[in-house]
Protein backbone atom coordinates (compact mmCIF):
# COMPACT_ATOMS: atom_id res chain seq x y z
CA UNK A 1 0.00 0.00 0.00
CA UNK A 2 2.76 2.30 1.04
CA UNK A 3 2.80 3.02 -2.97
CA UNK A 4 -0.94 3.57 -3.27
CA UNK A 5 -1.76 6.97 -5.13
CA UNK A 6 -3.36 8.09 -1.52
CA UNK A 7 -0.14 8.17 -0.04
CA UNK A 8 0.93 11.02 -2.51
CA UNK A 9 -0.04 13.88 -0.36
CA UNK A 10 1.78 12.32 2.81
CA UNK A 11 4.84 11.11 1.72
CA UNK A 12 7.22 11.57 -0.62
CA UNK A 13 6.59 10.67 -4.19
CA UNK A 14 7.84 7.16 -4.80
CA UNK A 15 10.76 7.44 -7.42
CA UNK A 16 8.59 6.91 -10.26
CA UNK A 17 11.61 8.09 -12.72
CA UNK A 18 13.65 5.35 -13.83
CA UNK A 19 17.25 5.83 -12.83
CA UNK A 20 19.09 7.07 -15.58
CA UNK A 21 22.16 5.78 -14.26
CA UNK A 22 20.72 2.70 -14.59
CA UNK A 23 21.31 0.02 -17.36
CA UNK A 24 18.05 0.18 -19.81
CA UNK A 25 18.43 -3.30 -19.89
CA UNK A 26 18.27 -4.55 -16.16
CA UNK A 27 14.13 -5.11 -16.75
CA UNK A 28 12.93 -2.18 -14.92
CA UNK A 29 10.02 -1.46 -16.93
CA UNK A 30 8.94 1.78 -18.00
CA UNK A 31 6.94 3.29 -15.29
CA UNK A 32 3.65 3.72 -17.10
CA UNK A 33 3.94 0.14 -18.22
CA UNK A 34 5.41 -0.74 -14.48
CA UNK A 35 2.37 0.60 -12.97
CA UNK A 36 -0.37 0.02 -14.83
CA UNK A 37 -3.37 2.07 -14.93
CA UNK A 38 -5.39 1.35 -11.67
CA UNK A 39 -9.45 1.95 -11.75
CA UNK A 40 -10.98 2.26 -8.50
CA UNK A 41 -14.62 2.41 -7.81
CA UNK A 42 -15.95 5.14 -6.13
CA UNK A 43 -16.46 2.71 -3.36
CA UNK A 44 -12.95 1.63 -3.04
CA UNK A 45 -11.47 5.47 -2.97
CA UNK A 46 -13.90 7.03 -0.55
CA UNK A 47 -13.08 3.39 1.38
CA UNK A 48 -9.30 4.28 1.33
CA UNK A 49 -9.84 7.84 2.41
CA UNK A 50 -11.51 7.01 4.98
CA UNK A 51 -8.98 4.56 6.10
CA UNK A 52 -6.59 7.07 5.99
CA UNK A 53 -8.24 9.52 7.70
CA UNK A 54 -9.21 7.62 10.40
CA UNK A 55 -5.64 6.23 11.10
CA UNK A 56 -4.18 9.51 11.09
CA UNK A 57 -6.58 11.74 13.07
CA UNK A 58 -7.65 8.95 15.59
CA UNK A 59 -7.58 11.48 18.49
CA UNK A 60 -7.71 15.20 18.00
CA UNK A 61 -8.56 18.17 19.21
CA UNK A 62 -10.30 20.87 17.64
CA UNK A 63 -11.77 24.18 18.74
CA UNK A 64 -14.79 26.16 17.02
CA UNK A 65 -18.14 27.24 17.03
CA UNK A 66 -20.98 25.02 16.95
CA UNK A 67 -23.56 25.68 14.06
CA UNK A 68 -26.32 23.96 12.35
CA UNK A 69 -27.07 21.98 15.28
CA UNK A 70 -29.58 19.67 15.39
CA UNK A 71 -30.83 16.18 17.44
CA UNK A 72 -31.67 13.43 15.18
CA UNK A 73 -34.13 10.66 16.19
CA UNK A 74 -31.70 8.33 17.41
CA UNK A 75 -30.36 10.67 19.67
CA UNK A 76 -27.23 11.38 18.13
CA UNK A 77 -26.36 14.75 17.79
CA UNK A 78 -25.52 16.64 14.10
CA UNK A 79 -23.47 19.95 13.78
CA UNK A 80 -21.00 21.98 12.24
CA UNK A 81 -17.75 22.94 14.02
CA UNK A 82 -16.52 26.32 12.35
CA UNK A 83 -14.31 29.02 12.78
CA UNK A 84 -13.43 32.02 10.50
CA UNK A 85 -11.95 30.06 7.75
CA UNK A 86 -13.26 27.11 7.24
CA UNK A 87 -15.66 24.83 8.69
CA UNK A 88 -16.32 20.80 9.43
CA UNK A 89 -19.01 18.40 9.94
CA UNK A 90 -19.30 17.02 13.07
CA UNK A 91 -21.27 14.29 14.99
CA UNK A 92 -21.80 13.64 18.88
CA UNK A 93 -23.38 9.98 19.77
CA UNK A 94 -26.31 9.65 22.33
CA UNK A 95 -23.82 7.09 24.00
CA UNK A 96 -21.92 10.02 24.63
CA UNK A 97 -23.94 12.94 25.16
CA UNK A 98 -24.98 11.00 27.70
CA UNK A 99 -21.84 12.42 29.77
CA UNK A 100 -22.25 15.85 28.62
CA UNK A 101 -22.72 18.52 31.79
CA UNK A 102 -24.87 21.02 28.94
CA UNK A 103 -26.46 20.76 26.30
CA UNK A 104 -24.97 21.35 22.78
CA UNK A 105 -25.68 24.29 21.13
CA UNK A 106 -25.43 26.70 18.23
CA UNK A 107 -23.08 29.72 19.12
CA UNK A 108 -21.33 27.49 21.39
CA UNK A 109 -17.83 28.23 21.33
CA UNK A 110 -15.92 24.46 22.50
CA UNK A 111 -12.85 22.20 22.24
CA UNK A 112 -13.70 19.38 20.77
CA UNK A 113 -11.97 15.83 21.63
CA UNK A 114 -12.67 13.19 18.73
CA UNK A 115 -11.80 11.62 15.56
CA UNK A 116 -12.14 11.91 12.10
CA UNK A 117 -13.72 9.47 9.60
CA UNK A 118 -15.67 9.60 6.10
CA UNK A 119 -19.53 9.24 5.68
CA UNK A 120 -19.30 6.84 2.59
CA UNK A 121 -22.70 7.75 1.48
CA UNK A 122 -22.12 11.44 1.51
CA UNK A 123 -18.47 11.46 0.24
CA UNK A 124 -17.92 14.05 3.67
CA UNK A 125 -15.35 14.13 6.19
CA UNK A 126 -16.69 14.50 9.65
CA UNK A 127 -15.15 14.38 12.98
CA UNK A 128 -16.68 12.27 15.43
CA UNK A 129 -16.71 13.98 19.04
CA UNK A 130 -16.14 12.18 22.06
CA UNK A 131 -16.01 15.31 24.16
CA UNK A 132 -16.83 18.51 24.23
CA UNK A 133 -15.76 21.15 26.57
CA UNK A 134 -16.88 24.87 26.66
CA UNK A 135 -15.11 27.73 26.21
CA UNK A 136 -14.99 30.70 27.51
CA UNK A 137 -17.87 30.56 30.35
CA UNK A 138 -16.61 27.81 32.42
CA UNK A 139 -17.96 24.12 31.81
CA UNK A 140 -19.37 23.79 35.03
CA UNK A 141 -21.12 26.93 35.33
CA UNK A 142 -22.65 26.37 32.12
CA UNK A 143 -24.09 22.87 33.17
CA UNK A 144 -25.67 23.86 35.67
CA UNK A 145 -27.39 26.86 34.31
CA UNK A 146 -28.64 24.54 31.66
CA UNK A 147 -29.74 21.58 33.92
CA UNK A 148 -31.29 24.07 36.62
CA UNK A 149 -33.27 25.86 33.74
CA UNK A 150 -34.17 22.35 31.94
CA UNK A 151 -35.51 20.94 35.77
CA UNK A 152 -37.08 24.27 36.82
CA UNK A 153 -39.05 24.25 33.09
CA UNK A 154 -39.97 20.49 34.41
CA UNK A 155 -41.27 21.39 37.54
CA UNK A 156 -38.96 19.89 39.41
CA UNK A 157 -38.23 23.21 41.99
CA UNK A 158 -42.22 24.11 42.10
CA UNK A 159 -43.36 25.14 45.46
CA UNK A 160 -46.40 22.68 45.33
CA UNK A 161 -44.19 19.77 45.18
CA UNK A 162 -42.62 20.80 48.42
CA UNK A 163 -43.69 18.51 51.12
CA UNK A 164 -43.83 19.51 54.81
CA UNK A 165 -41.71 17.41 56.78
CA UNK A 166 -43.24 15.14 59.88
CA UNK A 167 -43.66 16.46 62.86
CA UNK A 168 -42.34 13.83 64.96
CA UNK A 169 -39.86 11.30 62.79
CA UNK A 170 -40.03 7.60 63.40
CA UNK A 171 -36.71 7.15 61.51
CA UNK A 172 -34.43 9.88 59.80
CA UNK A 173 -32.68 8.52 56.90
CA UNK A 174 -29.02 10.11 56.41
CA UNK A 175 -27.64 9.81 52.82
CA UNK A 176 -23.78 11.03 53.10
CA UNK A 177 -19.93 10.10 53.54
CA UNK A 178 -18.91 8.09 57.03
CA UNK A 179 -15.76 9.55 56.57
CA UNK A 180 -17.02 13.29 56.73
CA UNK A 181 -17.71 15.34 59.34
CA UNK A 182 -21.23 15.93 58.16
CA UNK A 183 -22.62 12.71 59.53
CA UNK A 184 -20.77 13.55 62.69
CA UNK A 185 -22.42 16.83 63.03
CA UNK A 186 -25.69 15.23 62.43
CA UNK A 187 -25.95 12.87 65.10
CA UNK A 188 -25.02 14.86 67.70
CA UNK A 189 -27.03 17.63 66.50
CA UNK A 190 -29.83 15.15 66.49
CA UNK A 191 -29.11 13.60 69.95
CA UNK A 192 -29.08 16.85 71.39
CA UNK A 193 -32.52 17.64 70.58
CA UNK A 194 -34.35 14.17 70.61
CA UNK A 195 -32.22 11.88 72.73
CA UNK A 196 -34.13 8.65 71.51
CA UNK A 197 -33.73 9.20 68.08
CA UNK A 198 -33.56 6.79 65.24
CA UNK A 199 -31.21 7.60 62.37
CA UNK A 200 -30.69 5.34 59.44
CA UNK A 201 -27.05 6.14 57.45
CA UNK A 202 -26.57 5.37 53.26
CA UNK A 203 -23.07 5.79 53.35
CA UNK A 204 -22.17 7.04 49.96
CA UNK A 205 -19.48 8.58 48.52
CA UNK A 206 -19.64 12.36 48.06
CA UNK A 207 -17.04 13.81 45.84
CA UNK A 208 -14.73 12.32 42.33
CA UNK A 209 -16.12 10.32 39.73
CA UNK A 210 -18.83 8.47 40.12
CA UNK A 211 -20.08 9.72 43.57
CA UNK A 212 -23.31 11.77 42.11
CA UNK A 213 -24.82 8.11 40.82
CA UNK A 214 -23.58 6.49 44.33
CA UNK A 215 -25.73 9.40 45.74
CA UNK A 216 -28.59 8.61 43.68
CA UNK A 217 -28.42 4.87 44.41
CA UNK A 218 -27.91 5.74 47.91
CA UNK A 219 -31.43 7.57 47.86
CA UNK A 220 -33.38 5.70 45.82
CA UNK A 221 -32.12 2.64 48.81
CA UNK A 222 -33.20 4.50 51.85
CA UNK A 223 -36.38 5.85 50.55
CA UNK A 224 -37.24 2.00 49.84
CA UNK A 225 -36.37 1.52 53.94
CA UNK A 226 -39.61 0.94 56.08
CA UNK A 227 -40.11 3.55 58.94
CA UNK A 228 -37.75 6.08 57.25
CA UNK A 229 -40.03 9.11 57.08
CA UNK A 230 -37.88 12.06 56.25
CA UNK A 231 -33.95 12.25 54.02
CA UNK A 232 -30.89 14.34 54.80
CA UNK A 233 -28.63 13.98 51.66
CA UNK A 234 -25.58 16.27 52.39
CA UNK A 235 -21.96 16.59 52.96
CA UNK A 236 -19.26 19.12 54.82
CA UNK A 237 -17.63 21.94 52.58
CA UNK A 238 -15.58 21.93 50.07
CA UNK A 239 -14.52 23.47 46.87
CA UNK A 240 -16.55 23.64 43.84
CA UNK A 241 -15.41 20.72 42.66
CA UNK A 242 -16.01 18.46 45.77
CA UNK A 243 -19.81 19.61 45.48
CA UNK A 244 -20.05 19.16 42.44
CA UNK A 245 -21.77 15.67 42.76
CA UNK A 246 -24.55 17.55 44.18
CA UNK A 247 -25.52 19.20 40.78
CA UNK A 248 -25.83 16.06 39.02
CA UNK A 249 -28.68 15.94 37.07
CA UNK A 250 -29.08 11.99 38.42
CA UNK A 251 -28.60 13.30 42.07
CA UNK A 252 -31.41 16.05 41.63
CA UNK A 253 -33.49 12.95 39.91
CA UNK A 254 -33.00 10.94 42.89
CA UNK A 255 -34.07 13.49 45.17
CA UNK A 256 -37.20 14.34 43.52
CA UNK A 257 -37.95 10.41 43.06
CA UNK A 258 -37.81 10.35 46.87
CA UNK A 259 -40.91 9.07 48.45
CA UNK A 260 -40.84 11.12 52.01
CA UNK A 261 -39.72 14.50 52.44
CA UNK A 262 -35.68 15.53 51.31
CA UNK A 263 -33.68 18.19 53.20
CA UNK A 264 -30.48 18.99 51.37
CA UNK A 265 -27.73 20.47 53.37
CA UNK A 266 -24.43 21.12 50.90
CA UNK A 267 -21.51 22.66 51.98
CA UNK A 268 -21.94 25.90 53.47
CA UNK A 269 -24.20 28.47 54.32
CA UNK A 270 -23.21 30.59 50.41
CA UNK A 271 -23.00 27.49 48.54
CA UNK A 272 -25.94 26.63 46.66
CA UNK A 273 -26.28 23.12 44.36
CA UNK A 274 -29.49 21.60 42.35
CA UNK A 275 -29.82 19.34 45.28
CA UNK A 276 -30.70 22.26 46.94
CA UNK A 277 -33.64 23.57 44.75
CA UNK A 278 -35.13 20.00 44.25
CA UNK A 279 -35.08 18.92 48.12
CA UNK A 280 -38.17 19.59 49.64
CA UNK A 281 -36.15 21.57 52.43
CA UNK A 282 -32.73 22.88 51.78
CA UNK A 283 -30.74 23.83 55.15
CA UNK A 284 -27.64 25.78 54.70
CA UNK A 285 -24.82 23.27 56.77
CA UNK A 286 -25.67 19.73 57.98
CA UNK A 287 -26.30 21.00 61.38
CA UNK A 288 -28.60 22.86 60.84
CA UNK A 289 -30.55 20.12 58.48
CA UNK A 290 -30.55 18.01 61.67
CA UNK A 291 -31.88 21.06 63.49
CA UNK A 292 -34.72 21.38 61.18
CA UNK A 293 -35.90 17.67 61.17
CA UNK A 294 -36.45 17.27 64.55
CA UNK A 295 -38.31 20.07 67.62
CA UNK A 296 -36.94 20.24 70.36
CA UNK A 297 -38.40 16.96 72.10
CA UNK A 298 -39.27 19.60 74.78
CA UNK A 299 -41.08 22.02 72.86
CA UNK A 300 -43.35 19.52 71.82
CA UNK A 301 -44.15 18.53 75.54
CA UNK A 302 -44.86 21.65 75.92
CA UNK A 303 -46.75 22.09 73.40
CA UNK A 304 -49.02 19.29 74.66
CA UNK A 305 -49.17 20.31 77.75
CA UNK A 306 -50.08 23.32 76.95
CA UNK A 307 -53.48 22.10 75.14
CA UNK A 308 -54.30 19.34 77.62
CA UNK A 309 -54.15 22.41 79.97
CA UNK A 310 -56.72 24.00 77.70
CA UNK A 311 -58.78 21.21 77.26
CA UNK A 312 -59.54 21.02 81.06
CA UNK A 313 -59.65 24.60 81.41
CA UNK A 314 -62.68 24.73 78.64
CA UNK A 315 -64.28 21.64 79.63
CA UNK A 316 -64.16 23.05 83.78
CA UNK A 317 -65.69 26.13 82.34
CA UNK A 318 -68.74 24.21 79.75
CA UNK A 319 -69.17 22.28 82.44
CA UNK A 320 -69.69 25.19 85.16
CA UNK A 321 -71.85 26.80 82.60
CA UNK A 322 -74.65 23.75 82.07
CA UNK A 323 -75.11 24.13 85.83
CA UNK A 324 -75.85 27.68 86.00
CA UNK A 325 -77.70 26.87 82.77
CA UNK A 326 -79.73 24.00 85.23
CA UNK A 327 -80.20 26.79 87.92
CA UNK A 328 -82.21 29.05 85.89
CA UNK A 329 -84.07 26.38 84.98
CA UNK A 330 -84.84 24.95 88.17
CA UNK A 331 -85.47 28.87 88.88
CA UNK A 332 -88.04 29.44 86.35
CA UNK A 333 -89.86 25.87 87.73
CA UNK A 334 -89.90 27.19 90.89
CA UNK A 335 -91.36 30.73 89.72
CA UNK A 336 -94.29 29.08 87.89
CA UNK A 337 -94.79 26.67 90.75
CA UNK A 338 -95.42 29.37 93.38
CA UNK A 339 -98.36 30.77 91.17
CA UNK A 340 -99.71 28.01 90.58
CA UNK A 341 -99.67 27.49 94.38
CA UNK A 342 -101.22 31.35 94.15
CA UNK A 343 -103.84 30.60 92.16
CA UNK A 344 -104.61 27.49 94.13
CA UNK A 345 -104.67 28.96 97.53
CA UNK A 346 -107.30 31.98 95.94
CA UNK A 347 -109.52 29.23 94.42
CA UNK A 348 -109.30 27.63 98.25
CA UNK A 349 -109.88 31.30 99.56
CA UNK A 350 -113.13 31.36 97.75
CA UNK A 351 -113.91 28.07 98.35
CA UNK A 352 -113.71 28.99 102.35
CA UNK A 353 -115.99 31.65 101.61
CA UNK A 354 -118.77 29.29 100.15
CA UNK A 355 -117.65 26.78 102.58
CA UNK A 356 -118.41 29.49 105.74
CA UNK A 357 -121.58 30.37 104.10
CA UNK A 358 -122.62 26.74 104.47
CA UNK A 359 -121.91 26.67 108.09
CA UNK A 360 -119.65 23.54 107.76
CA UNK A 361 -116.86 26.10 109.27
CA UNK A 362 -115.71 23.48 112.07
CA UNK A 363 -115.36 20.96 109.44
CA UNK A 364 -113.47 23.20 107.35
CA UNK A 365 -111.44 24.04 110.45
CA UNK A 366 -109.94 20.05 110.54
CA UNK A 367 -109.72 20.24 106.71
CA UNK A 368 -107.71 23.59 106.76
CA UNK A 369 -105.55 22.47 109.35
CA UNK A 370 -103.99 19.71 107.12
CA UNK A 371 -104.17 21.54 104.22
CA UNK A 372 -102.09 24.05 105.80
CA UNK A 373 -99.78 21.35 107.01
CA UNK A 374 -99.94 19.69 103.19
CA UNK A 375 -99.11 23.51 101.69
CA UNK A 376 -96.24 23.69 104.38
CA UNK A 377 -94.91 20.32 103.24
CA UNK A 378 -95.42 21.24 99.69
CA UNK A 379 -93.74 24.92 99.68
CA UNK A 380 -90.43 23.14 101.88
CA UNK A 381 -90.32 20.17 99.30
CA UNK A 382 -91.06 22.15 96.08
CA UNK A 383 -86.75 23.27 96.16
CA UNK A 384 -86.08 19.54 96.13
CA UNK A 385 -88.78 17.51 94.62
CA UNK A 386 -90.21 20.17 92.62
CA UNK A 387 -92.64 17.35 90.40
CA UNK A 388 -93.22 15.21 93.47
CA UNK A 389 -94.62 18.31 94.93
CA UNK A 390 -96.72 19.78 92.10
CA UNK A 391 -98.07 16.11 92.33
CA UNK A 392 -99.20 16.21 95.76
CA UNK A 393 -100.33 19.69 95.49
CA UNK A 394 -103.11 18.08 92.86
CA UNK A 395 -103.99 15.51 95.10
CA UNK A 396 -104.48 17.49 97.90
CA UNK A 397 -106.62 20.15 95.58
CA UNK A 398 -108.60 17.26 94.50
CA UNK A 399 -109.39 16.86 97.83
CA UNK A 400 -110.25 20.11 98.88
CA UNK A 401 -112.88 20.09 95.63
CA UNK A 402 -114.37 17.20 97.80
CA UNK A 403 -115.51 19.90 100.54
CA UNK A 404 -117.94 21.34 97.99
CA UNK A 405 -121.65 22.22 98.96
CA UNK A 406 -122.88 19.43 96.59
CA UNK A 407 -120.45 17.03 98.51
CA UNK A 408 -121.99 17.84 101.60
CA UNK A 409 -125.15 17.50 100.65
CA UNK A 410 -124.15 13.84 99.75
CA UNK A 411 -123.91 12.76 103.33
CA UNK A 412 -127.31 13.68 103.76
CA UNK A 413 -127.18 17.30 104.03
CA UNK A 414 -129.84 19.59 102.69
CA UNK A 415 -129.83 23.34 101.48
CA UNK A 416 -133.21 24.91 101.56
CA UNK A 417 -133.68 27.63 99.19
CA UNK A 418 -136.59 30.21 99.13
CA UNK A 419 -139.24 30.02 96.53
CA UNK A 420 -137.50 32.36 93.83
CA UNK A 421 -134.38 30.47 94.72
CA UNK A 422 -132.47 33.98 95.09
CA UNK A 423 -131.14 33.26 98.71
CA UNK A 424 -130.87 29.97 101.47
CA UNK A 425 -133.15 29.75 103.80
CA UNK A 426 -131.24 30.13 107.17
CA UNK A 427 -134.38 31.23 109.43
CA UNK A 428 -137.26 29.47 109.99
CA UNK A 429 -139.24 32.39 110.63
CA UNK A 430 -138.69 34.22 107.07
CA UNK A 431 -141.17 31.87 105.60
CA UNK A 432 -144.68 31.49 106.81
CA UNK A 433 -147.41 29.35 106.73
CA UNK A 434 -148.33 28.10 102.92
CA UNK A 435 -144.90 29.52 101.74
CA UNK A 436 -143.52 27.61 99.30
CA UNK A 437 -139.35 26.56 99.57
CA UNK A 438 -137.38 24.36 97.34
CA UNK A 439 -134.94 21.61 99.09
CA UNK A 440 -132.59 20.73 97.42
CA UNK A 441 -130.98 17.26 97.90
CA UNK A 442 -127.97 15.18 96.60
CA UNK A 443 -129.77 13.32 93.72
CA UNK A 444 -132.72 16.52 92.84
CA UNK A 445 -134.57 18.89 94.49
CA UNK A 446 -138.31 18.80 96.44
CA UNK A 447 -140.58 21.81 96.10
CA UNK A 448 -142.05 21.90 99.36
CA UNK A 449 -145.03 24.04 100.86
CA UNK A 450 -144.57 25.26 104.72
CA UNK A 451 -147.65 23.82 106.85
CA UNK B 1 -53.64 3.08 72.42
CA UNK B 2 -56.89 3.92 70.38
CA UNK B 3 -56.40 2.18 67.00
CA UNK B 4 -58.23 5.33 65.63
CA UNK B 5 -55.02 7.80 66.33
CA UNK B 6 -53.39 7.77 62.60
CA UNK B 7 -50.08 9.26 63.78
CA UNK B 8 -48.51 11.82 66.30
CA UNK B 9 -49.29 14.75 63.79
CA UNK B 10 -52.69 13.58 63.47
CA UNK B 11 -53.05 12.91 67.15
CA UNK B 12 -51.71 16.62 67.89
CA UNK B 13 -53.96 18.07 64.83
CA UNK B 14 -56.89 16.52 66.52
CA UNK B 15 -56.40 17.86 69.74
CA UNK B 16 -55.55 21.33 68.58
CA UNK B 17 -59.30 21.09 66.94
CA UNK B 18 -60.77 19.62 69.84
CA UNK B 19 -59.59 22.31 72.01
CA UNK B 20 -60.80 24.93 69.46
CA UNK B 21 -64.19 22.89 69.61
CA UNK B 22 -64.46 23.32 73.33
CA UNK B 23 -63.43 26.96 73.43
CA UNK B 24 -65.73 28.17 70.49
CA UNK B 25 -68.32 26.30 70.19
CA UNK B 26 -71.64 26.19 72.67
CA UNK B 27 -71.95 22.64 72.44
CA UNK B 28 -74.31 20.21 73.99
CA UNK B 29 -72.96 19.00 77.22
CA UNK B 30 -72.72 15.06 75.65
CA UNK B 31 -70.64 16.33 73.76
CA UNK B 32 -68.70 18.58 75.20
CA UNK B 33 -67.35 15.24 77.75
CA UNK B 34 -67.10 12.96 74.74
CA UNK B 35 -64.81 15.72 73.28
CA UNK B 36 -63.16 15.83 76.71
CA UNK B 37 -62.47 12.25 76.88
CA UNK B 38 -61.18 12.23 73.62
CA UNK B 39 -58.80 15.19 74.27
CA UNK B 40 -56.86 13.35 76.90
CA UNK B 41 -56.66 10.14 75.31
CA UNK B 42 -54.88 11.78 72.45
CA UNK B 43 -52.86 13.66 74.97
CA UNK B 44 -51.59 10.81 76.81
CA UNK B 45 -51.21 9.28 73.25
CA UNK B 46 -48.89 12.24 72.25
CA UNK B 47 -47.00 11.77 75.43
CA UNK B 48 -46.32 7.93 74.87
CA UNK B 49 -44.74 9.28 71.09
CA UNK B 50 -42.46 10.84 72.79
CA UNK B 51 -41.12 8.37 74.73
CA UNK B 52 -42.02 5.49 72.42
CA UNK B 53 -38.97 6.47 69.53
CA UNK B 54 -36.21 4.02 69.92
CA UNK B 55 -32.71 5.82 70.50
CA UNK B 56 -30.69 3.58 67.43
CA UNK B 57 -28.28 4.54 64.63
CA UNK B 58 -27.97 2.01 62.28
CA UNK B 59 -26.02 1.47 58.92
CA UNK B 60 -28.18 0.47 55.54
CA UNK B 61 -25.44 -1.26 53.72
CA UNK B 62 -24.75 -2.11 49.72
CA UNK B 63 -27.01 -5.98 50.32
CA UNK B 64 -29.67 -3.30 52.01
CA UNK B 65 -29.14 -4.70 55.48
CA UNK B 66 -29.50 -2.70 58.61
CA UNK B 67 -26.32 -3.13 60.78
CA UNK B 68 -25.61 -1.13 63.91
CA UNK B 69 -23.16 2.45 63.38
CA UNK B 70 -20.23 1.86 64.19
CA UNK B 71 -19.46 3.80 68.22
CA UNK B 72 -16.86 6.00 66.16
CA UNK B 73 -20.09 7.46 64.83
CA UNK B 74 -20.55 9.22 68.10
CA UNK B 75 -23.04 6.57 69.23
CA UNK B 76 -21.14 5.59 72.27
CA UNK B 77 -22.37 8.98 73.55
Amino acid sequence: MSNSLFDLPFEEPPAAEPDPDRDPGSGVRDPVEAEPRRVFSVSQLTGRIREMLEERFFEIWVEGEISNCFIAKTGHVYFTLKDAGAQIKAVMFRSDIRYLRFKIKDGLSVVARGRLTVYDPKGEYQIICQHLEPEGLGARQLAFDQLKERLAKEGLFDARRKRPLPALPRKIGVVTSLDGAAVRDIIKVLRRRYANVHIIIRPARVQGEGAALEIARAMAAIGKVKGVDVVVVGRGGGSIEDLWAFNEEVVARAIAGCPVPTISAVGHETDVTIADFVADLRAPTPSAAAEMVVTRKDDFCARIDRLGHRLRATFQMRVAMRGRRADDVAHQLLRALRGRIARRERAYQALLLKLERLDVRRRFEVMRGRLAAVDGRLLTGVGRRMHGADARFRATAARLDSLSPLAVLGRGYAVCWNADHSAIVRDASTVGSGGKVHVKLERGELDCTVD
Amino acid sequence: MDSTIKDFEGAIAELETIVKKLEDGDLPLETSLQLYERGVQLSRFCHAQLEQAEKRIEILNERGQLVPAPPTLGTDE
